[in-house]
């Protein structure tokens, strides 16, 4: 599964490449619909993302000491601090971060990190999606 | 200690120090750091400048980035090397920049202890931890350690040594 969302991510940067001339070119949507593919592949039943089981996934702390909003805080169209460090995080919703989900190499790497420090383990691309569908909802 | 550190750098002027490292005359500013430095060491933390910590410490911190002070720090290859051999390149050559702890801390070599004092590795209610250096060096960020870039928090009081 995951070569598979990595595969579809190369093809999709080099599309976005072709087209706009600019890795930026990807956007939250363009990540979702990959992470789609993969969703499938896992899953058998999948019924498509849930803004919903999104923003709980957010919130919870998995059993761990940290959820995704100790460091992105409760409110994700806001700046966040580090848990640790107290150092400034900026906004993790694109409606307030035109940034976010931009590079493909920045999310994954990110998705990575911060799912060991969370969840002691990858997040599926479910949890993946729904997440992102829920930043997307919040404005 | 000013003085000392005008000497010094004058002593290594005068010496036609090599000048290997962005650490030139006047000491204490060390950026501006790379791109890549930035992107991939800056943000979770301040940049912290290379030059202080000896090259084993900084060898030892890229070697374990999966578990880095207990958070997931991960790089792939590529771009670990290129920061390990930047590291590496700039790092300190001299003792009182080694650490003394495990893992390896900036924040814990002689230098430091000299230079600052006792600082608590956790923040508490008055005093920053240690290792969040742009709470009392504001342009820390850009590298800049120079006295003009100095704000104590309230509740701190420099020891002198
Ligand atoms: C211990 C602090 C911390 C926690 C907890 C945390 N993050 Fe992050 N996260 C960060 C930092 C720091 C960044 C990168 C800073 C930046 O780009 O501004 C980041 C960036 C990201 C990005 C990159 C987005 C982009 O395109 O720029 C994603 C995705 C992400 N986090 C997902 C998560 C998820 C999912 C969780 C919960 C399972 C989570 N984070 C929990 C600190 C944290
Ligand atoms: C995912 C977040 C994150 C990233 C990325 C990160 N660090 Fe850290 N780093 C931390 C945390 C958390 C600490 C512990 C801070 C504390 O104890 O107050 C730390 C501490 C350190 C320390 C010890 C500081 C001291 O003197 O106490 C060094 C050295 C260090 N990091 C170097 C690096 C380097 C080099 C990179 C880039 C390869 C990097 N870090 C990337 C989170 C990160
Ligand atoms: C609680 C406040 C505080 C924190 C946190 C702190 N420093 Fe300092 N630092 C000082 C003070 C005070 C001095 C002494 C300035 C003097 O006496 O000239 C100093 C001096 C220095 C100097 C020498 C500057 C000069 O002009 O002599 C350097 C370099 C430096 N600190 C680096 C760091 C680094 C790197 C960190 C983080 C790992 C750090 N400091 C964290 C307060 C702090």
């Amino acid at each position: 599964m995951k070569l598979t969302a990595h595969a579809l991510l190369a093809a999709l940067a080099t599309t976005a490449l072709l087209a706009g001339g600019s890795a930026q070119a990807l956007t939250a949507a363009d990540y979702q619909s990959v992470l789609i593919a993969a969703a499938k592949a896992a899953e058998p039943g999948f019924a498509g993302f849930s803004a919903e089981r999104g923003a709980a996934f957010y919130r919870s702390t998995h059993g761990g000491d940290w959820s995704c909003a100790s460091c992105h805080t409760e409110q994700p169209t806001q700046p966040g601090s580090h848990a640790v460090t107290h150092k400034q995080v900026k906004p993790l919703a694109p409606a307030a971060n035109p940034e976010r989900f931009t590079r493909a190499d920045k999310i994954e790497k990110w998705f990575k990190r911060n799912c060991n420090d969370v969840l002691k383990r990858a997040c599926t691309p479910r949890e993946q999606g729904d997440f992102i569908a829920y930043l997307l909802s919040v404005k | 200690m000013n003085k000392t550190h005008k000497i010094l750098a004058l002593l290594a002027l005068a010496a036609g120090a090599t000048a290997a490292t962005p650490t030139l005359a006047g000491g204490h500013a060390y950026g501006p750091f790379p791109a890549s430095y930035i992107e991939e060491c800056a943000s979770c933390h301040v940049a912290y400048p290379p030059q202080l910590l000896t090259a084993p410490g900084w060898a030892q911190v890229m070697l374990q980035l999966d578990q880095h002070y207990g958070v997931d720090a991960g790089l792939d290859a590529k771009r670990r090397t290129a920061i390990a051999d930047f590291l590496q390149r700039n790092a300190s050559r001299r003792d009182k920049h080694a650490a003394t702890a495990q893992p390896p801390r900036l924040a814990q070599t002689p230098w430091f202890r000299k230079e600052h004092g006792p600082l608590p590795q956790q923040a508490g209610k008055t005093l920053p931890a240690a290792a969040q250096c742009e709470s009392c060096h504001r342009a820390a960020e850009h590298g800049d350690y120079t006295e003009s870039g100095l704000r104590l928090p309230a509740g701190y009081r420099h020891m002198e040594h």
